[in-house]
């Protein structure tokens, strides 16, 4: 009795905990199984474009997600030591900085990033397509990092109101052994993993909602033509939109349902590759809350 | 039905983990039993299994034999509930934020309390009718009251809940009355005060109490003040032995013997002419607007520079929240700014001395600190081994050099295991070592000490008291506040005593 109580018990708490896991699994066997139709029943330049498209979107987002920790870790640390090490000038200055960015709209400030990328695409500077994937990602992940920066200074703060902080420093350990080691790696790990996830979620959304934004036409020279092809810049176009437009047929026509899954494969694909993917990204974050107790 | 001698098998786990295998535990009715032990051992675990008060769906738990929800439904439970009280360690999760404390102390059974005001004067020393209503009329949140007017309020409760009990003639069941860690926010005095209002009412008509604690200095008081009903006294430890949990008699005399002998051998030598100060204070400073004043005399007529001398222990003495914790951040650098002026060795501090010197020359080289809350200042999701990784010393701490250094304040056989054990997973008595051992590896000129027994069982506490001793003789100034006072006063003499002031 006792043995079955206690296995019904780890086999709640590894449902419980493992929902991150779970998720991760179904995004992974859901874009297989999409694949997998898409093989038998999808055009080969259409499937080739989605599959640019998709690994694209999700190098753009993984980028996003290197140079947000990065620039986060940079800018968070920065400003600590700054603070304390009394440089009162510079560390109002950085935090100025800071919030003048922080200030900024992303979809704007993303929108004028795009404007100085094509005006060095039209100049032939970046000429390589990963090099312009990689320029494009730096710019989500300058009005995207904030987040980071803001979580790590969190953390310390959070750190520094226990004795934690200075029972070490008083112990001679090195600051940044407290702030990366014992802070951040051993005590924040669950919260950065989170906080990336979430990232990658938002760097995906900001991709596509940029993309379509300029395919609808911002300027003759800020098109999407001009950037490499992304899940949004397919989104956009003139058939996929059409795809989309077709699911609204089987509210008057049930029968067409099976329609969808044939003729207009091409948008429904991209439709079902954002949301089912946000869905997954915004699932895995909370299951890992969830599991570390964030 | 009235229950004789409780007598408990408890077996308590998590998640498949047995962490309390304790057997016969027993409560002799009509006496008042100690519960002794280090912090997180499971004092407090079995006293709620005894109550009914786990939950079974958190914890797998068997009393004598029978699952809990069997346990917790039968007759006898729910008598030792309705007739008894249990005071819960910490004050602030017994009370109800949305009622007032007086409301509270008016609320279920304790609503038939005739005269309440009696428990509430002798627990208020001093205070009138107004001076009560105003503590009364409070919410206990968010901030007021304070920690030690709580604890109190709880303390009120279940002193009137004893008064309350039914006549002897009456043979209605009896109650079993719980104080969990029931000084943990009290003074000295106060505690003793606690004590003697506890006793009093046990002089007059014995009742069945269990008292959680692991303030040794608790069976000072209560020797030497209730020796006549000594004999209805129980003293039990509870202690980890080779992994397993242990329960034995607690000779009274095994503590007042050793703080006397400790009083005898003191030496304290301040007297000692060779003995140069290497650090010292002034008496005046002022941290965060605040004035403080480092005496003598327990008045504070006297300033006086505060002067830790090489190889002698300095106790600093005051009422919880006058500052002392504040003071030693303070000397520590950790709190910058304001009036502050200090000598360490040859080196001059202020409060404007750099963050960058601090680093250099004098955390964990020439003055260290152990804090006072070993949860907050230890890295839980750190190995024993990896706490202490990154220490300033002059040789690597390899595996034999941690092991023989962690022996002197752990069993020679348990260093092993613990080495590689997540700190969270020690209990509160290994954490609070490992905290001070952390800051004894390190060889500088004094050491800062911040409630260094707390939470610790009477063989641990012997052993830091020795490990000081040793870090004496090798030369290093000790400043201690603490407010175990009978220990310190003994080991730092009258000599070494300081008293710290809120200045006008």
């Amino acid at each position: 009795m006792k043995i079955a109580a206690n296995t019904m018990a780890r086999i709640r708490l590894a449902f419980l905990s493992s929902q991150h896991a779970r998720w991760a699994v179904l995004w992974f066997a859901g874009m297989a199984v999409l694949l997998g139709w898409d093989l038998l029943f999808l055009n080969r330049p259409a499937l080739a474009q989605i599959q640019t498209a998709l690994l694209n979107s999700l190098v753009g987002g993984f980028l996003v997600v290197l140079f947000s920790m990065v620039l986060g870790w940079l800018s968070a640390l920065g400003l600590h030591y700054l603070e304390q090490g009394g440089n009162r000038t510079s560390y109002l200055l950085l935090t100025f900085s800071l919030n003048l960015l922080r200030s900024l709209p992303q979809i704007i400030g993303i929108l004028l990033g795009y404007v100085v990328l094509t005006i060095l695409i039209l100049q032939d500077v970046l000429r390589a397509p990963i090099l312009q994937v990689v320029s494009m990602s730096f710019v989500v992940s300058l009005f995207v990092f904030l987040e980071v920066s803001d979580l790590i200074r969190e953390r310390i703060g959070h750190y520094r109101a226990l004795d934690f902080f200075d029972a070490m420093l008083c112990c001679g350990i090195k600051e940044s052994r407290i702030i990366n080691t014992e802070i951040l790696r051993k005590n924040s790990l669950a919260h950065l993993v989170h906080k990336a996830v979430a990232v990658f979620g938002m760097a995906v959304f900001l991709q596509c909602s940029i993309d379509f934004i300029i395919s609808v036409g911002l300027s003759t020279e800020v098109s999407s033509t001009n950037f490499p092809a992304t899940l949004g810049s397919v989104l956009a176009r003139m058939d996929s939109k059409q795809d989309i437009l077709a699911i609204g047929m089987v509210f008057t026509d049930v029968s067409y349902i099976t329609a969808l899954a044939f003729r207009h494969l091409q948008g429904i694909n991209i439709a079902f590759i954002i949301v089912f993917t946000l869905v997954c990204t915004y699932n895995i974050a909370n299951g890992l809350v969830r599991r570390y107790h964030l | 039905m009235v229950i004789n001698n409780l007598s408990f098998d408890i077996e308590i786990a998590a998640e498949g983990k047995l962490i309390v295998d304790i057997r016969d535990f027993s409560l002799e009715r009509g006496r008042v039993t100690f519960l002794l032990g280090e912090s997180g051992i499971g004092k407090s675990l079995i006293s709620r299994a005894l109550y009914g008060l786990l939950d079974p769906a958190e914890l797998t738990v068997t009393v004598n034999s029978r699952p809990y929800p069997e346990y917790t439904a039968g007759e006898s439970v729910r008598e030792i509930q309705r007739q008894g009280f249990f005071v819960f360690q910490e004050p602030s999760s017994h009370l109800n934020p949305l009622m007032t404390l007086g409301d509270q102390l008016r609320e279920g059974t304790l609503a038939r309390a005739t005269d309440r005001s009696e428990v509430l004067h002798a627990l208020w020393e001093g205070a009138d009718e107004r001076d009560l209503g105003s503590i009364l009329d409070v919410y206990p949140k968010p901030y007021r009251p304070s920690g030690g007017e709580k604890q109190r309020i709880l303390l009120a409760m279940a002193l009137e809940k004893i008064d309350m009990r039914p006549p002897s003639e009456d043979r209605s069941p009896e109650g079993l009355f719980v104080f969990d860690e029931p000084s943990g926010s009290l003074d000295n005095h106060y505690r003793n005060l606690f004590l003697d209002l506890l006793f009093d009412r046990f002089r007059k008509r014995p009742f069945t109490a269990l008292v959680i604690t692991h303030d040794y200095s608790m069976i000072s008081r209560v020797t030497r003040t209730n020796w006549d009903v000594m004999d209805r006294v129980d003293f039990r430890e509870l202690a980890r032995r080779r992994g397993k949990l242990v329960m034995n008699d607690f000779e009274p005399r095994t503590y007042t013997g050793w703080v006397e002998g400790l009083r005898r051998s003191t030496e304290s030598g301040l007297d000692d002419p060779d003995r140069k100060p290497v650090l010292v204070v002034e008496p005046f400073l002022e941290v965060f607007g605040r004035r403080l004043v480092v005496t003598r005399d327990v008045e504070g007529q006297q300033p006086a520079r505060l002067t830790v001398p090489r190889g002698a222990m300095v106790y600093l003495k005051a009422p919880s929240g006058t500052g002392k914790t504040t003071l030693v951040k303070r000397v520590m650098g950790l709190i910058p700014g304001g009036t502050f002026e200090a000598k360490l060795k040859d080196i001059r501090l202020t409060g404007t001395t750099p963050r960058t010197f601090w680093h250099e020359r004098i955390w964990g080289r020439s003055m260290t600190m152990v804090f006072q809350h070993a949860d907050e200042a230890l890295n839980l999701h750190s190995t024993m081994r990896e706490t202490l990784l990154g220490l300033p010393v002059r040789e690597p701490l390899t595996t034999e050099r941690m092991t023989r250094l962690a022996g002197e304040l752990f069993d020679g056989d348990e260093v092993g295991d613990l080495l590689g054990k997540k700190v969270r997973m020690l209990s509160g008595g290994q954490k609070q070592r490992l905290n001070l051992l952390r800051a004894l590896a390190l060889l500088t000129d004094v050491l800062i000490l911040d409630e260094p027994l707390n939470g610790l069982d009477f063989e641990s506490s012997t052993r830091v008291i020795d490990m000081l001793h040793r870090k004496m003789h090798a030369g290093m100034g000790l400043l201690v506040i603490s407010h175990n006072e009978e220990i310190f006063d003994a080991l730092a003499g009258v000599d070494g005593t300081y008293y710290l002031h809120a200045g006008q």
